[in-house]
């Protein structure tokens, strides 16, 4: 234990005073140079209300929300950077966060508002990051206790909510955390569960008008996964919506009526959801059923594990449901940011919602009603190659005969994007082998309960970046890479496509060829994490986490 | 549940360095339902590792001399900081129990003394083997260095590395051939590779990287570089030679 403490510097006090002298220094050598220079990232405003977060793109100098606007496209209108000149993009600072999640990844996306950056990091480490030098202005780290459970196998963040002067950050040992993002102290915190028996919390919290939702991380344990809504101002809970239902409740028949069974369901919500303002609907994605190999103990469907939900905003009611692996023993969480398009599907305007789910399928759905429109294979997945005319999967093989997608499965959580000017769905794919072995598991709180053994073969194995065509599920291009990854992707209207590797590239392609236009060699795998892009003193920058660094990119002067 | 039989062994357990559970035969058992449940996801079902992950392989973890029970002990309750790798919250006689079953399922190597000459084993290594591969810091480094070799591999599977050399090539040793846009031919060994580029070893030794797009050619072999050795070029009696000659040299600090 001693070694820990002394390699994360646990006293905060110790950070706090290295940060308020640091920052002193900074300001006080501004003050004496002009008055007249840029403000360099001093906040002046009182920070953005949720109408700037509605307006999403429409002013690029801002990120103000995980994916830049509710729908979840990750598509920014941006077009300074094109397939013309992008082979001169260049880093322009790196910033490196001192903290390592060494097997996973610097998952972030940072959030930008009055050139500064707002950037979550591995073991709850955070920073406020002077946009144009990357300097930081403060640094938090959590006093995290030495007993986390499933936090610990995966000790990630994937970013901060905001509003108004308040940041939101989900914790480790499953808080949450509202700071004032001008000093990085905590306003308030509560617990969203309880961290022993298995949960933890890693997603970027939504931020809507008057409330501030985050789901929960531990379907490996025996726990039941929910998505709550909290009061910005005082972490008051306003609702909670439970994955799993309780005994006699809708979606119970699908489970053995057993409230034990039920109790530790799993049905994780640890990745984060999209919103519709004008339906007023959070969509969410749903993880595997507990324990996840092991089935014979929850025969049924096992309601609303692996589903996307689709819920009303100020009551947390589930408006409908689609479960895209019905009784999942192959740990294919159904947590993938759910993309919100209006597309024209067979000559009529149609709201939809798209996923590309982790069982190896591309799914279209209507979002206001849940019926499913398309789905398709968008890898070389064997346990199903079709959807049936009741919306349900035509199983071919469990898992035993191997070859399905492996547990970490056919794309993950790391986001797609959706380009609308071609209708194309954009997403990391991994091509992949497993056999599954289940065996019954025993519970001990706070032990993972997974049910069985898994064998990958890791011979046959790869990666690539798919484009989609979103009214078939064709393949139209792809950029294939040496291995399995889990970097995601942005693009930009200007005709890019930005994405990173296992191997640690990040890269801009061209959107309608997929030919790969440049990379840069970060120096370490990108997983989990997607590019963001801004508009700073009028120039545009992407951003890219990997490893320890984010690097800043732009064109030059 | 076994684990109950084992809890009054607690105190037991706080003896530094020493596996209360060592000669008790049903602790590799439990351990390995343990494994199974709280270490499989990340480092396999066959305790072999996940690369993609940087889980280590499990199996070879005591070929290392710095491996003691006690050392594998505290890195199970510890975790390693900085890594996805948690400590452990399990009571001690699980956690060794769980040292037990890695024990038991530990590439043994060649715990029988092949009989073989040492001094002409020797002879035989430098004639045929010290061109690609190194023992006591001296040889070549096309292949993978042999100081130790015994200790992680059987005798059955060493011989069939001789005689079969294509049949099992190690994870930084894959064959790789490549032509260049000046028609420059390159065979070497695969050390890295991304969608862009190939670090390899060539055939003369040399470490060297191409921009696949400058390649007219980039091939996957499927032959090791290594030469096949059959029962004409080494009999039994001179792989035994060999084997002896390696065995001899286990556990020896390479000299710089």
């Amino acid at each position: 234990m001693i070694k820990r403490d002394l390699f994360e510097m646990k006293n905060k006090f110790f950070w706090k005073l290295i940060f308020s002298t640091f920052c002193l220094g900074l300001s006080t050598n501004l003050l004496g140079q002009s008055s007249s220079a840029p403000s360099l990232g001093v906040a002046s405003n009182g920070g953005p209300v949720y109408e700037d977060i509605l307006r999403g793109f429409d002013d690029p100098s801002r990120w103000l929300t995980f994916s830049g606007d509710y729908s979840g496209k990750r598509h920014s209108p941006l077009e300074q950077i094109t397939p013309e000149n992008v082979d001169q993009l260049r880093p322009v600072w790196t910033f490196q966060t001192g903290t390592t999640t060494r097997g996973r990844g610097f998952e972030t996306s940072p959030l930008m508002d009055d050139g500064i950056l707002y950037v979550t990091g591995s073991n709850n480490f955070a920073w406020a990051i002077d946009a144009r030098t990357g300097r930081s202005f403060w640094q938090y780290r959590r006093d995290l206790p030495n007993d986390l459970t499933y936090g610990a196998s995966a000790p990630v963040n994937r970013g901060f909510g905001m509003l108004g002067n308040q940041l939101f950050m989900v914790t480790l040992d499953a808080h949450l955390v509202s700071f004032d993002r001008r000093t990085g102290n905590v306003l308030w915190e509560i617990p969203l569960a309880d961290y022993k028996i298995g949960y933890s919390a890693t997603l970027a919290p939504l931020v809507l008008d008057d409330k501030v939702i985050v789901g929960i991380s531990g379907g490996e344990y025996a726990t039941r996964g929910f998505i709550d809504a909290y009061d910005p101002a005082t972490g008051e809970q306003i609702w909670r919506f439970n994955t799993i239902p309780g005994l006699g409740e809708p979606g119970s028949e699908t489970w053995p009526p057993d409230p034990e069974v039920l109790s530790r369901g799993g049905g994780g919500t640890w990745m984060n959801g999209s919103y519709d303002p004008d339906l007023n609907i959070i969509y969410w994605g749903v993880g595997n059923p507990n324990p996840d190999y092991f089935g014979d103990t929850r025969l049924g469907d096992n309601l609303y594990s692996n589903s996307l939900v689709a819920l009303d905003a100020d009551t947390g009611e589930l408006k409908w449901h689609y479960q895209f692996t019905p009784h999942d023993i192959n740990d294919w969480d159904s947590n993938h940011m759910p993309v919100l398009a209006d597309i024209e599907w067979n000559s009529q305007e149609r709201k939809v919602v798209m996923v590309g789910n982790r069982n190896g399928f591309f799914y279209v759905l209507d979002r206001v009603s849940g019926e499913l429109l398309l789905g398709k294979p968008f890898t070389a997945t064997t346990w199903a190659r079709e959807i049936g005319d009741d919306g349900r999967p035509i199983v071919l093989n469990d898992g035993s005969k191997g070859c399905l997608p492996d547990p970490w499965g056919s794309t993950n959580f790391m986001p797609p994007s959706f380009y609308p000017a071609l209708d194309l769905f954009i997403l990391t794919a991994r091509e992949t082998c497993a056999t599954f072995v289940p065996e019954e598991p025993r519970y001990v709180t706070g032990q993972s309960s997974f049910g069985g053994v898994v064998f990958i073969d890791g011979e046959q194995s790869s990666g690539a970046l798919r484009a989609l065509d979103v009214h078939t599920g064709e393949l139209r291009w792809e950029f294939t890479y040496p291995s399995p990854t889990f970097g995601g992707v942005m693009t930009t209207a200007a005709g890019l496509v930005f994405a990173g590797d296992h191997e640690g590239n990040f890269m801009a392609f061209d959107v309608e060829s997929g030919e790969n236009l440049w990379h840069y060699q970060t120096g370490s795998r990108i997983w989990g994490a997607a590019a963001t892009t801004y508009l700073l003193d009028g120039k545009q920058h992407v951003l890219i986490p990997s490893g320890t660094t984010l690097t800043a990119f732009a064109l030059p002067d | 549940m076994a684990v109950v039989a084992f809890v009054f062994l607690s105190n037991l357990a706080q003896a530094q360095g020493v596996n209360p559970l060592e000669t008790d035969p049903r602790a590799a058992q439990a351990g390995g339902a343990i494994f199974r449940a709280q270490c499989a996801t990340c480092h396999g079902a066959d305790a072999k590792g996940i690369d993609s992950i940087d889980a280590p392989d499990l199996t070879l973890i005591w070929t290392r001399e710095a491996t003691t029970d006690a050392s594998v002990f505290e890195t199970i309750k510890e975790g390693v900081v900085g890594s996805i790798m948690p400590p452990h919250q399990n009571p001690d006689p699980e956690i060794w129990m769980t040292v037990s079953y890695l024990r038991s399922i530990a590439v043994s190597g060649t715990n029988e003394t092949v009989l073989g000459n040492v001094d002409q084993g020797r002879n035989m290594f430098l004639e045929n083997c010290s061109r690609c591969h190194r023992v006591d810091g001296a040889g070549g480094s096309l292949g993978p260095d042999l100081s130790s070799i015994t200790g992680r591999r059987s005798v059955a599977s060493l011989v069939n590395s001789l005689r079969e050399p294509s049949s099992n090539i190690g994870r930084r040793f894959k064959p790789v051939s490549l032509t260049t846009a000046a028609n420059e031919r390159v065979l070497g060994t695969l050390k890295s590779e991304d969608a862009f580029s190939v670090q390899l070893m060539d055939s003369e030794q040399v470490l060297r990287a191409f921009n696949k797009a400058e390649l007219i050619r980039f091939t996957r072999e499927l032959d090791s570089l290594m030469p096949v050795f059959s029962e004409a070029a080494l009999t039994e009696a001179d792989v035994n030679d060999i084997l002896s000659y390696l065995q001899s040299r286990r556990g020896r600090r390479p000299s710089i």
